[in-house]
């Protein structure tokens, strides 16, 4: 039996297709490295991101969500970043509130230009959660 | 439920690309373990001849109902596959790519970890084809009328190209008069032909053309619909003055007695109440400009009314507004120049021989204030020495407008040279930054503008001007010199940023259109889509999409004109299908995606929110607002998205 | 101090002239001192009206049920509703507006003024005054007056007030076509006052308590059951198709989301109840129904107050302050904080 694996954190990131998602491409064509802890489900917009999908990856085991959008004023949809900030800063505040370390949950505006950005933003969430342990205060402890 | 279907996955190698550093054999393997999967294969290139064969094959020997493609990003080969699906008597939309390569195997070593998580990134496009509905694309009509907002000459440009392809045109200037602020210039760099007469004869052509409907003095207020049937509603504001009877004897402007500034010399003269902003205005009619006038009443002056002969003048008047129907818009909508009240350093714009760039025009001008005399207009004395400078407002991140205003290097060599043209015993001097003059001839300009016309160039900026003794001190650096330099200048001229025009901003508001960062009207594209806003149907062109010069707003607008020709000649259009629908039964009618939506897409009807599947654009920012789980996007819905949240997480 | 007679004759005469159908009130209860919700139709039952410290209840609950039930609109003839609402009831009645519940027409809010008091709580209550069972209770000035056995009790309001009271801000009904009693002014706790002690405490101490809290929740739904904001005919921790149409396909009943399952883990609570908060942001009235029902006592209004104070200090939002007002999470504006965002 090999021996305990250490604890790396699982991150669910909801890309929007029309930047964050090209830009981690844009970093993937430039070759540029960072923790596979995050693993990808790309939307169409930030703004459609419901917190019911944060909850939802946090009960299901998550140890942090990632949203990443648009620029204010680049959405693609004119306005839906907008929607997402609002509505997201809402469930951040109430997991901060809860008790829930802050760290769990993390925004960030990501271009398709930068690559190298959403490289690092990937890479300081990892960090960032590594001395938080597993998520447990949401998870539904199953599989 | 899941197991209904009958999916196929096809794990591409890409080469080595992903299967150097992800075990594809093994995501092959742990993806025919789903319960919807029954066909799962890697494969050297997916997207080569012999690969998109063996997918097109696959599905119908296997009866596959779904497919998921694990390989690149999915802006390279979605489309691909999903026609290799079609091919195969698939609907396109059952197809969906696991994106394993940008987002996986380029930016992972560890072979054993980048193979998790792409067997995380697969499964969950594998849950979420299990899911996805066949979708046709929505179906529009297309009315072959365009709206182009503008007549500067950017709109005039695509109104003529759009009318002499056969398409009616809808020409919409807020001023009385077409031709923007091209109209305003006295001469064009590089070859210093004159500006208005280059520009009056397309002026006349659009008066003339019977595909172009001109209304001037009139602003759109309001835009619905969507590409292809968008309906406008024009507000024609009245001018008092019925074109088709005006006879231009200008006796109503002998007898006018109010003075207020005019807005086409740019406060260099006065006009009156009644007037006619320039000899080739078109239409060639007065106005009455309601806010100058003493009042429509003939108790309190009515003396314009009297004095015409030919009946022109009428008082009762009203707004009108009038409604059209467009399928397709191009904005033109143009710029403004930087208020000069925003320039501390440079007078505020209340040092009267402190002038704008335009206004510099207007002295250039044989038509202008001076009839082509370069005078200050403070004493109306001839300037010996000027001073231009480059710059002002652009390229200062930190006070004005972080960008360069591209069109100022070649304007100011263009008035150093005119001056020296017309004041050929005086001194111009340039502060400038560096000098942009990419184009054809226009580095040659500028090299003439310094040695043959003797203009002398300081690279620097100036940090600051006062008046004394009649003069304008000019204080700067000559940063190739090191030396402080002082100028007592008779007149300085700034080479002031190009900022959106107020009617952009109004436009993009009506339009629902985006704007970057400066306010200018956003491009769908940088690079790729340069004249199309974000919104189908509705095009850019000219400077309100940023700062250019004559020559690119021209090819902008033609460009845009070539688009809506295109876009118009087709019977009809079509429209993704992966729009929100509304569970009626769950929906509450509270409006919240009503209100949230960005496209104005939802309406209710009968208590229940409806969705306009053709102004949705898939965005789903109802169904992350609805609180009763009642709005859903198509292909995207809740259900998927829980199931791609447990794949990620290993359920 | 409010006229209960005047209130029951306006209240009989729009029943007498048709304006309304039905009038949503308080009378006298069954249990104990409690005053009970009562719908009355005719003039005359109008003498059965109260008004008195236990009119807890935020009757808006009851326009919503109204709704939901179509062939009750026969009894009162489809005409407009009539609702006593106290201030949090007529917000609630405003954000139900909001969301096109109802028209404004056809509810009929009868303003009822808190003054400078409140409603009572009849847990501080058992404290003041131990081991006493009172058999009435009315409104004084700034004191609670209890019939007891022995006699008269006087307390003072803000000793035995609910906590939303104490941080009132909207005891006078805005949204009224009728009100009794006066704008007082109030001088009690600031708002958000127990809010802000609580977000003092360290991080894991909040999550300790929120733990202790959610652990007890037994998931009887009270909570939702009470309040008129959880109007939704399908809940989103019901793992059963509620809605279910002719149209609905049988696929649409077996693939329905499960976000959180319905029986009680701590997981599954903590889910339930931040879902809660999260659609109750910008719509919650802070009537405190919620909190007063729960049978474990978790302090559910510590949860909404903070979205309602999230909603006023980031986004200078006012829940059921205008009918016209967009949603809170339907809406933003350009200055929306977003420094939390890398």
């Amino acid at each position: 039996m090999s021996e305990q694996t250490p604890y790396e954190p699982r991150i669910v990131a909801f890309l929007c297709k029309w930047c964050s998602s090209a830009g981690s491409d844009l970093a993937g064509v430039s070759r540029i490295q960072y923790p596979a802890n995050a693993t990808p489900i790309t939307v169409a917009c930030s703004g459609g991101v419901s917190p019911q999908y944060i909850l939802s990856a946090l009960r299901k085991g998550a140890d942090g969500v990632l949203v990443s959008g648009c620029h204010i004023g680049d959405c693609h949809y004119m306005e839906g970043n907008m929607h997402a900030r609002r509505k997201l800063y809402l469930v951040k505040e109430l997991l901060e509130f809860a008790g829930v370390e802050p760290e769990r949950f993390r925004m960030s505006w990501v271009s398709a230009a930068e690559g190298a950005k959403f490289a690092q933003v990937v890479r300081d969430f990892v960090e960032d959660l590594r001395p938080l342990g597993p998520q447990d205060k949401l998870n539904a402890e199953r599989p | 439920m899941s197991s209904k279907k009958r999916t196929g996955v096809f794990v591409c190698h890409c080469g080595n690309n992903i299967a150097a550093t992800v075990d594809v054999a093994k995501v092959a393997r742990v993806m025919a373990t789903e319960d919807s999967v029954v066909y799962s294969e890697d494969y050297v290139y997916m997207c080569s001849d012999p690969g998109q064969k063996a997918v097109i094959e696959a599905i119908k020997k296997n009866q596959l109902d779904s497919v998921v493609v694990t390989c690149c990003s999915p802006n390279l080969h979605e489309k691909t596959f999903r026609d290799n699906a079609q091919a195969a008597g698939l609907n396109g939309f059952t197809c969906e790519i696991a994106n394993i390569r940008e987002q996986c195997a380029w930016v992972h070593k560890d072979r054993n970890v980048a193979t998790a998580k792409a067997i995380k990134i697969s499964r969950s496009a594998v849950r979420r084809a299990s899911r996805n509905q066949a979708l046709e694309p929505i179906g529009i009509g297309v009315t072959r009328r365009v709206l182009v907002i503008g007549g500067g000459i950017a709109g005039i440009q695509a109104a003529l190209d759009l009318a002499n392809a056969g398409l009616e045109v809808v020409l919409v200037e807020k001023q009385a008069t077409l031709g923007g602020h091209m109209i305003q210039l006295s001469e064009t760099f590089p070859t210093l032909d004159c500006s208005q007469c280059i520009l009056s004869p397309k002026m006349v052509e659009v008066s003339r053309h019977p595909k172009i409907k001109l209304m001037t003095y009139s602003e759109v207020k309001e835009v619905t619909g969507y590409v292809g049937n968008f309906k406008v509603n024009i507000l024609k504001k009245p001018t008092y003055v019925d074109p088709e009877a005006c006879k231009l004897c200008d006796d109503c402007t002998q007898v006018c007695p109010v003075m207020v500034p005019n807005q086409y010399e740019l406060g260099l003269t006065a006009r009156r109440a009644i007037h006619i902003p320039f000899a080739q205005a078109i239409p060639a009619s007065y106005t009455l400009d309601i806010d100058a006038c003493l009042g429509l009443n003939p108790v309190r002056c009515g003396k314009c009314k009297d004095v015409c002969e030919a009946g022109a003048i009428d008082y009762d008047m009203l707004p009108r507004t009038v409604t059209e129907e467009v399928g397709a818009i191009v904005v033109a909508t143009g710029f403004d120049l930087y208020g000069q009240d925003n320039l501390g350093e440079y007078g505020h714009g209340k040092i009267e021989d402190v002038l704008d760039g335009l206004q510099f025009e207007r002295l250039c001008s044989a038509s202008g204030p001076t009839r082509g005399k370069v005078l200050r207009p403070s004493d109306h004395s001839e300037p010996k020495d000027v001073v231009f400078i480059q710059c002002a407002g652009s390229r200062d991140p930190a006070q004005h407008c972080a960008y360069c205003s591209k069109i100022c290097c070649m304007y100011t060599a263009k008035h150093a040279s005119l001056y020296k043209h017309h004041v050929p015993d005086g001194r111009a001097w340039v502060f400038y930054i560096d000098i942009r003059s990419g184009g054809k001839g226009y580095e040659e300009f500028v090299q003439r503008t310094m040695e043959t016309d003797e203009t002398i160039y300081l690279r620097g900026r100036v940090s600051r001007l006062y008046q004394e003794n009649g003069k304008i001190r000019v204080l700067g650096t000559d940063t190739l010199s090191g030396q402080n330099v002082e100028i007592d200048a008779d007149m300085v001229v700034l080479a002031l940023a190009m900022t959106p025009s107020k009617g952009t901003a109004e436009a993009a508001k009506v339009l629902k259109i985006g704007r970057d960062k400066d306010g200018f009207l956003a491009e769908a594209h940088p690079k790729l889509k340069p004249v199309e806003s974000v919104t189908a149907g509705i095009f850019l062109a000219g400077t309100a999409q940023g700062p250019k010069d004559i020559p690119e707003t021209v090819a902008q607008a033609s460009a845009a004109a070539a688009k809506v020709i295109g876009l118009l000649s087709q019977p009809r259009l079509t429209h993704a299908p992966t729009v929100a629908k509304v569970r009626a039964a769950h929906c509450t009618g509270c409006e919240m995606c009503v209100d949230a939506c960005p496209y104005d897409a939802i309406h209710l009807e009968n208590g229940k929110a409806v969705v306009n599947a053709v102004l949705c654009e898939g965005c789903g920012t109802c169904q992350s607002t609805c609180l009763r789980a009642a709005i859903e996007v198509k292909n995207a819905t809740l259900l998927q998205m829980n199931e791609m949240i447990e794949a990620v997480l290993g359920y | 101090m409010i006229d209960l007679n005047a209130l029951r004759t306006q209240a009989a005469d729009i029943l007498e002239t048709g304006e309304v159908g039905a009038v949503i009130g308080w009378r006298r209860g069954s249990r104990g001192m409690a005053a009970e919700p009562v719908a009355i139709v005719a003039p005359e039952e109008a003498a059965s009206l109260v008004w008195d410290p236990t009119c807890f209840h935020n009757l808006a609950l009851y326009l919503v049920e109204e709704r939901k039930k179509p062939a009750q609109r026969q009894v009162h003839g489809g005409k407009p509703i009539a609702i006593v609402a106290k201030g949090c009831d007529a917000r609630a009645v405003t954000v139900l507006l909001q969301e096109n519940h109802f028209g404004r027409d056809d509810v009929y809010v009868i303003g009822v003024s808190c003054e400078g008091t409140g409603v009572l709580d009849e847990r501080k209550l058992a404290q003041v005054l131990p081991g006493v069972e009172p058999d009435g209770a009315a409104f004084d000035g700034d004191n609670f007056v209890f019939a007891t056995s022995e006699g008269e009790r006087r307390v003072p309001a803000r000793e035995a007030m609910m906590d939303r009271c104490l941080e009132c801000r909207n005891a006078h009904p805005k949204l009224n076509n009728v009100v009794f009693g006066e704008e007082t002014p109030r001088d009690f706790d600031a708002p958000f006052a127990a809010l802000k002690r609580f977000e003092q405490r360290p991080a894991a101490e909040r999550w300790q308590f929120w733990q202790r809290q959610f652990e007890r929740c037994i998931r009887c739904f009270a909570c939702r059951s009470v309040c008129p904001m959880c109007y939704c005919d399908e809940c989103v921790v019901d793992s059963i198709n509620l809605v279910v149409t002719p149209e609905t396909t049988a696929a649409e009943k077996a693939d329905r989301v499960r976000w959180i399952e319905r029986s009680a883990s701590r997981a599954d609570n903590i889910g339930y109840h931040m879902t809660r908060a999260l659609h109750l942001a910008g719509r919650c009235v802070d009537c405190g129904e919620c909190e007063r029902v729960c049978p474990v006592n978790i302090p559910l209004r510590l949860l909404n107050n903070k979205m309602e104070r999230e909603a006023r200090e980031a986004f200078g939002y006012e829940p059921g302050a205008s009918i016209d007002l967009p949603a809170l999470v339907a809406s933003f504006r350009d200055d929306d904080p977003g420094q939390f965002i890398r």
